[in-house]
């Protein structure tokens, strides 16, 4: 069927605020970056192209290593869909019956996401502090003083506790979005189920988690990509250390870019990111789709 | 490429916001240089830069300067940022010297004192600028010098039975012993803050091998393969096996761990002179400044890390050279005198001999006189990339990654 | 058998009843020891009055925190950065998603791709080659140039939760329309926009979150004192005072109170919002 002009142009102008946006501040500087990372650049002289020499090094430099930083990526993102989505999840299903005290619930465990990231960080800096934390004085006055730790400056348990406020900050997050999709799901659906006799779980295992499937996708997609670009929280809590244990793609390309001087190096790292990214963004939502 | 694309960006942007005109400042007779520092209010500095600015505006009536202030980590980020793009760049600005303006200066964004120095040059010592010289040519007016410096609490030493900084290694490390017995941490460190590991680094590396050997190690003339640097290493790790570091170092950053010295909570903080002012002022206790004792006798006791380095500098874009170069060098004496008097650093510029100054930074600008050498901080030395591996190494050093062995050889393998 | 029966499921109640506080007392307490320390000397900090109220209330600690830095004046840039965030996010994103899942065109599928490739890139890539241009507009040290990245960087997000929202609503509605006249404009303001005000909520605090935290863009295109954001102002506000730590909490709390109220105060709205788009769905 052949459209008018018309339409067409209507389309056209629909689309075009969202597409000027995101062409002007997103696509044309990836395809920037996407050329310096094939070029040898500090970002003072002019880039000299290097081919692929720079996705080599990033592969094979143990001093880079990226595989590290990719493995505490995807484990941030496993723990997001095994713990923290799976519990906003019940989180919303439970709120999203009649339940005494629900609006407060709701509210209070929406609440950490609202504060800055940098409010959170500073205060997680402050519970973990060795000598006056929270948590050590705790374990302390427990008499546990054998499992006081140095929190964020201990190989062993830096990459735990700096996950624990992200999993935490972001669990009502989830949950507010599930909850608006539990709330779009029509009552008659699981009235009718009940009448069946259905048990409120049964409901919801064959109701309503279904029907919010688009929700939960987008929670899992948020989640991994998320999860693979996580930066703020790590940034202020450890920066990446001690001794790396604790570095993410992002802060490493952080530190290439502004502590050494690498943009044609810390463009690959972005590239390579963008892409895993995309590549997970596309598994997911495939997975979703063939299940259907 | 390059340009097509940013045209391209450009062009999206400014139809996206053709209705928003940017407001344009309005010109008048007065000339507004901009100067960027990392002076903020909490700064040492921040007086003096007032101060400072102040004088120079009274002395050129018709310029005003426009200081923004800035975090010093988020400051790098920010002046690597403008230099790199070339817009929106200051007309003066704070810097470091050696590596960290070198690569501003190779991209030719940095305009040549050469000139104008020599109006100055009575006052400002040509010894003073080797830190901001680029084959042969000035960059930058540094306006004060810091040296590595070990503070030590005498009052916890008096109770170890110590009532001068232990003069030789031997003594040092009894000292230390002693000290550990007693249950007083010996040394504050911030293991969160790189640089901070290498504050006590550098002070063995230069103090087994010399001076002039670590000059050649940084500038790639030497292998760092050196005995003496193992011996070094291996003194380190001695001293952090024997517990003489704060066992929450890695979960301090350097202020607390000062704070913590401060406080008397650790014997010996050993950091750059720009913290006399603060431990001269704030600590109730008497407090001694010296130097770690040498660990191979060859070398002489002054052998120092550290030298010139804060400096200001004038941008290559400025549209008023002349006035922002008058301003960058009679700011720079300006601070260089008001941070000496104030306790805060040392001066690069000849200072007035009958201050009052306090008595740590007497003793600083004692050992400055005295040192057999001075050579910079690493990660000052060093071009940014090369820098930060120096730092991971010592990193690795301090977290027991590395044997001393591997200490050299890996930085042989990746800075060579 | 039935008495059991009520006797587990009392017991699973109570047991549920257990977690859902536990959490709300999780999620609370960061909050609650910040408003506490606040408060409170170092002394009462360090040792003797760990987690309780505080004993000697010390304002003090609020005034240091004003004074050092321009908390007023970085709350309302960011939020003024926030509102025109969320405001050209929503326009472009409704209007965008409107194109993708209601009009028909070849290619729509391929064009919804492309905008989900923004849910992908995180926001740190492209900090040099925006610099650069914002710098040639002269548009850096001023709010816009924080607005525009933040608006672009949204609209994945924006366009993903408007998808989701407008396939609940049924496609008879905007044929009706159709039929009726209404053309694609009059279908999109009159039967679409009402019908979206679940999304518009949900879309809204995304965008906030998105731009409210935003640290390191705020950090590098802002230059002066009077644009700076909060997170920002907090950030160097906490450089300054590690050891003191009733200054810190003071400024945390000032960054975090208008917030929270803010939130308690919208969040019924938030939900009725919710609620209207269920009955409409």
């Amino acid at each position: 069927m052949k459209k008018p002009l018309q339409y067409k142009f209507n389309i056209f102008l629909f689309l075009l605020p969202a597409l000027f946006l995101f062409i002007a501040v997103l696509i044309a500087p990836i395809i920037m970056s996407f050329y310096y990372s094939l070029t040898e650049w500090n970002g003072f002289t002019t880039p000299e192209f290097i081919g692929v020499k720079n996705y080599i090094e990033l592969f094979t430099s143990r001093s880079i290593n990226i595989p590290r930083a990719l493995k505490n990526a995807f484990l941030l993102a496993l723990l997001s869909c095994v713990i923290q989505l799976p519990f906003a999840l019940w989180l919303a299903l439970r709120l999203a019956r009649p339940i005494k005290g629900k609006t407060a619930l709701l509210s209070i465990y929406f609440m950490p996401v609202l504060i800055s990231t940098v409010v959170i960080g500073q205060l997680w800096l402050k519970i973990y502090n060795p000598d006056y934390g929270i948590l050590n004085v705790l374990l302390r006055s427990l008499g546990l003083d054998k499992w006081t730790q140095v929190w964020l400056g201990d190989k062993k348990t830096a990459l735990g506790a700096a996950f624990v406020p992200i999993l935490w900050q972001y669990v009502g997050y989830h949950m507010l979005l599930m909850y608006a999709g539990i709330k779009g799901v029509p009552v008659e659906l699981t009235e009718a189920a009940m009448l069946d006799g259905c048990t409120p779980a049964q409901a919801n295992r064959y109701i309503v988690i279904p029907y919010i499937r688009p929700i939960l996708r987008v929670s899992v997609i948020f989640a991994i990509t998320g999860s693979l670009k996580s930066f703020d929280l790590i940034y202020v809590l450890t920066n990446g250390g001690p001794s790396h244990v604790t570095e993410v793609p992002s802060t490493l390309m952080i530190s290439m870019l502004f502590l050494r001087n690498r943009y044609g190096m810390g463009s690959a790292i972005a590239v390579m990111l963008i892409i895993l990214c995309f590549f997970f963004a596309v598994l997911i939502n495939m997975l979703f789709k063939e299940e259907k | 490429m390059k340009k097509i694309l940013s045209l391209a960006l450009a062009l999206c942007m400014i139809v996206a916001l053709f209705t928003v005109a940017p407001t344009v400042a309005a010109a008048d007779d007065e000339v507004t240089l901009t100067l960027w520092s990392i002076a903020t209010e909490s700064d040492s500095s921040h007086q003096a830069f007032i101060d400072a600015i102040a004088a120079f505006e009274a002395a050129h009536p018709g310029v005003k300067i426009e200081h923004v202030t800035t975090e010093n980590e988020a400051y790098k980020t920010k002046i690597k940022a403008a230099m790199s793009s070339g817009e929106g760049l200051p007309d003066i600005f704070f810097t470091w010297g050696m590596g960290f303006l070198g690569e501003f200066v190779n991209a030719g964004r940095v305009y040549c004192v050469d000139e104008e120095y020599a109006d100055y040059q009575a006052e400002l010592p040509e010894a003073m600028t080797v830190n901001v010289r680029y084959d042969g040519k000035m960059y930058g007016v540094p306006y004060t010098m810091s040296l590595i410096t070990l503070y030590a609490n005498m009052d916890l030493l008096a109770e170890v039975g110590y009532d001068e900084i232990p003069a030789t290694y031997e003594d040092m490390i009894a000292c230390c012993d002693a000290l550990v017995a007693k249950g007083i941490i010996p040394f504050g460190v911030a293991g969160k803050e790189k640089w901070c590991l290498s504050e006590y680094v550098e002070p063995l590396v230069i103090k087994s091998v010399g001076g002039q050997a670590l000059r050649d190690m940084y500038n790639g003339e030497a292998s760092w393969n050196n005995e003496g640097v193992i011996k070094a290493i291996e003194a380190f790790q001695g001293m952090i096996d024997k517990g003489y570091f704060d066992p929450s170092a890695n979960a301090l950053s350097n202020d607390e761990v000062k704070n913590n010295f401060i406080q008397g909570k650790t014997a010996f903080y050993q950091n750059g002179s720009w913290n006399n002012k603060d431990i001269g002022e704030q600590a109730q206790f008497t407090v001694k400044a010296g130097t770690f004792p040498v660990l191979d006798e060859s070398i002489p006791l002054y052998s120092m890390i550290g030298g010139p380095n804060n400096t200001l500098a004038v941008t290559e874009s400025c549209e008023h050279k002349d006035l922002a170069v008058a301003a960058a060098f009679e700011l720079a004496r300006f601070m260089s005198d008001a941070d000496y008097k104030s306790g805060a650093n040392l001066p690069c510029w000849a200072a007035d001999p009958d201050a009052d100054v306090n008595d740590l930074i007497q003793v600083a600008a004692d050992m400055a006189s005295q040192a057999a050498d001075m050579v910079l901080f690493g990660d000052n030395f060093l071009s940014a990339d090369a820098a930060n591996t120096y730092l991971d190494y010592i990193e690795m050093a301090w977290a027991g990654d590395v044997t001393p062995v591997e200490y050299v050889e890996g930085l042989d393998a990746e800075l060579g | 058998m039935n008495h059991t029966v009520s006797d587990t499921s009392r017991a699973r109640r109570l047991f549920v009843y257990i977690i859902l506080i536990l959490w709300a007392v999780i999620s609370l307490f960061p909050v609650y020891w910040m408003l506490t320390f606040s408060l409170k000397t170092n002394t009462e900090i360090f040792g003797e009055n760990v987690a309780g109220l505080p004993r000697e209330w010390v304002w003090d600690n609020y005034v240091r925190a004003f004074h050092t830095g321009n908390m007023p004046r970085y709350f309302l840039n960011s939020l003024i950065v926030a509102i025109s965030t969320i405001f050209i996010t929503l326009a472009a994103s409704v209007m965008a998603t409107y194109a993708i899942t209601r009009l028909h065109w070849k290619g729509r599928k391929r064009m919804n791709s492309f905008f989900m490739l923004g849910l992908t890139i995180p926001i740190h890539a492209s900090i040099v080659p925006l610099y650069t241009t914002l710098a040639k507009l002269k548009l850096l040290d001023t709010l816009w140039a924080l607005i525009i990245p933040y608006s672009a960087f949204s609209l994945a997000m924006g366009i993903l939760v408007c998808t989701g929202f407008m396939g609940d609503i049924p496609y008879d509605l905007d044929e009706a329309a159709m039929l009726d006249g209404c053309g694609v404009w009059g279908t999109f303001f009159r039967v679409i926009v009402p019908l979206m005000k679940p999304a518009v909520a949900t879309v809204g605090i995304y965008t906030f979150l998105q731009c409210w935290n935003e640290l390191m863009f705020a950090n590098v295109f802002i230059n002066s004192d009077k644009w700076r954001t909060l997170p920002v102002g907090v950030q160097s506000l906490s450089g300054q005072y590690t050891t003191d730590w009733g200054p810190i909490g003071a400024a945390l709390s000032i960054a975090t109170i208008p917030t929270l109220l803010f939130y308690i105060f919208m969040s019924k709205k938030i939900q009725d919002s919710f609620i209207a788009g269920a009955v409409k769905g």
